[in-house]
């Protein structure tokens, strides 16, 4: 099926830590970020270091280690049948708009092992972990808990993104600059020849 | 100009020790470039300043790079995220990459859109062909680093191709992988490679390019003999001194690039799949194949006459017989001033069928390009038999068209009526 189109919006920190908590809460049981630190996340999302400590670390990490989960691949397997994949990067590889639509997108088919299907993965191996948020909630409150996660996603998979465009803007300024004196210089020089 | 004396001295104290100012006058101030020069001849500037960030960026890349299989895909998210500044590193490195194919393409166009490669500039034409396959190799094992999907399956198909080759293939694919499939082994000497033997012999072949340059001097759009015609010391009277004429040019042509380039790695580093995969993104597993394997773009154009060639012929297997049209399609361009029997240099002054055969290559290679990007389908291989084809025929039939066609005359000196 088609993605439905998200626009992703990682300078709405009040969303991604929105998307955070649930991810922390729902996901993060099973799915590490293991590529990610929790240090980076709680100042980007600028969240007072010790409340983030206090809050969303569950294993006794510190606060400068990356984003590991306690379940073995082991116990992945004889409970669930695999392995969660890390999902660092998944807004990267499926892109935000699969993760969206796959997310909102599960339906009851009592021919799989969970009871229900997916209309964007079939046959998907994971439970619908928010089904219960998504039965208590009106339509349009869990799209927004989707989309937040979603961008909490999009912004864990790139977190440099907002620099990057901060720091390119001034960039394409001097360039402009530097560009325009060159082309002076150049005319300047051209003068001579006839 | 008491206040130079330290200055003149100095200069004098190495100057007889080191030849600066004869090297200076030489290549800079007194190397002459014709006047007619046009926006064309810009890119092999651009493309010496690209070597260097691609030196400079993979320097850096290296000092926090793990090149082992358990640690490479996550060295590269350590560099994306806990090294400062590592993103942009990485990502001017990666669009470097493409930048480099992309200048390196049309600086190519220009020798044979205006027969650059003919007599007596044939050196400078095949070692700046060297130049292009070291940097295929270079691209490819670039592209294996990182370690994702994409790295290690497009490793395994390419290194693969070596196994098509009849008797001692595959046991030639083993010695190259050090290894039964693409492994860790493979990782650690893709990566000597990548940053030790192929920049080594890349800055040699393009010193070499360069001098051999420097010899001769550059061609231009019209093909004339600018050293034909000189004053009483010998200057050219159609050419201008490299300095300061052209390097402003090429320092007005340095900043409209980086502006391109730069809106590309700070806006759209991914480059929408094309600068980096997004199948990338998953460690390399060989237990999972991507549903489709695609190269970089830069070399789609032979991945299709790869794909191309899907019927066996002679006892040979068509898996082999396409790896030979593919590596013949990078090698034929070698080849091309012999090819060339016009006594014209330029397109201008060539004929209709040279002007015909020159843009049936440029379509061919842009839909070859465009078809190695796609998951193959009937038709679409049918296309590429076709233009794999017209590719070939602008090189094998060159010695007939350009001996047949008629040329217009070349006129004497730049500016004179053709």
């Amino acid at each position: 099926m088609e993605c439905d189109n998200f626009k992703s919006d990682v300078s709405d920190k009040a969303s991604l830590q929105r998307g955070l908590s649930t991810y922390m809460n729902y996901c993060y049981g099973c799915h590490s970020l293991k590529y990610s630190r929790y240090k980076r996340v709680a100042e980007d999302l600028l969240i007072p270091l010790e409340m983030y400590e206090n809050n969303l670390i569950y294993d006794g990490s510190k606060i400068g280690e990356l984003m590991e989960i306690s379940l073995t691949k082991e116990d992945a397997i004889n409970w669930l049948g695999a392995y969660p994949p890390d999902l660092t990067l998944e807004a990267r590889l499926r892109r935000p708009d699969w993760i969206y639509t796959y997310l909102r997108n599960y339906y009851p088919d009592s021919s799989r092992p969970y009871g229900v299907n997916n209309r964007v993965y079939q046959n998907v191996n994971m439970p619908h972990v928010l089904e219960d948020m998504q039965n208590n909630l009106s339509e349009s409150q869990y799209d927004q808990v989707i989309y937040d996660l979603t961008n909490f996603m999009t912004y864990v998979a790139d977190p440099s993104a907002e620099q990057r465009k901060r720091i390119g803007t001034y960039v394409l300024l001097f360039l402009v600059i530097f560009t325009s004196f060159a082309f002076m210089t150049y005319k300047e020089f051209k003068k001579d020849l006839k | 100009m008491s206040e130079n004396t330290i200055g003149k001295k100095s200069l004098e104290w190495v100057d007889s020790r080191f030849p600066v100012v004869d090297l200076f006058e030489r290549h800079l101030s007194k190397y002459y470039s014709p006047s007619n020069i046009n926006v064309w001849y810009l890119f092999g500037f651009l493309l010496l300043i690209v070597l260097v960030m691609q030196i400079l960026t993979g320097l850096w890349l290296m000092m926090n790079y793990t090149n082992t299989a358990e640690g490479a895909f996550s060295s590269i998210e350590y560099i994306m995220r806990d090294v400062d500044y590592g993103w942009l590193i990485r990502y001017m490195h990666a669009g470097g990459a493409s930048a480099f194919f992309a200048l390196i393409y049309l600086h190519m166009f220009r020798g044979m859109m205006y027969g650059s490669y003919q007599k007596p500039r044939e050196l400078i034409w095949v070692g700046g062909w060297f130049v292009y396959v070291l940097l295929c190799a270079e691209g490819f094992t670039g592209y294996v680093l990182p370690w994702g999907q994409m790295s290690f399956w497009a490793a395994q198909v390419i290194i693969s191709l070596v196994g098509s080759i009849p008797y001692f293939g595959e046991d030639l694919a083993i010695w190259i992988r050090g290894d039964y499939i693409v492994s860790g082994i493979t990782l650690s000497r893709l990566f000597a490679f990548h940053v030790v033997l192929l920049p080594i012999l890349i800055i040699a072949v393009v010193f070499f390019h360069i001098l051999a340059l420097h010899e001769i001097g550059s061609n231009n759009p019209d093909g004339i003999d600018v050293k034909k015609h000189t004053d009483q010391d010998g200057v050219p009277l159609d050419a201008k001194p490299f300095f300061p004429y052209d390097i402003t040019h090429d320092f007005y042509a340095l900043g409209v690039f980086l502006l391109i380039f730069c809106t590309v790695i700070f806006f759209f580093p991914e480059g929408g799949g094309y600068i980096i995969e997004y199948v990338n993104y998953e460690p390399a597993n060989p237990l999972s194949t991507p549903a489709h394997i695609v190269p970089s773009w830069y070399y789609t154009p032979f991945y299709a006459m790869l794909r191309a060639i899907d019927f066996p012929l002679f006892g040979l297997t068509a898996k082999f017989l396409g790896f030979v049209v593919m590596a013949a399609g990078i090698a034929i361009f070698a080849a091309l001033p012999w090819l060339d029997r016009s006594p014209v240099k330029s397109i201008k002054y060539k004929g209709i069928y040279s002007k015909a055969f020159l843009t049936g290559f440029v379509i061919s290679f842009f839909v070859l390009a465009y078809l190695g990007s796609v998951p193959p389908t009937e038709t679409k291989n049918m296309l590429a038999k076709v233009f794999t084809f017209i590719y070939f025929a602008y090189f094998l039939l060159m010695p007939i068209y350009t001996k047949l066609e008629e040329c217009k005359p070349v006129p004497e000196r730049v500016g004179d009526p053709a």
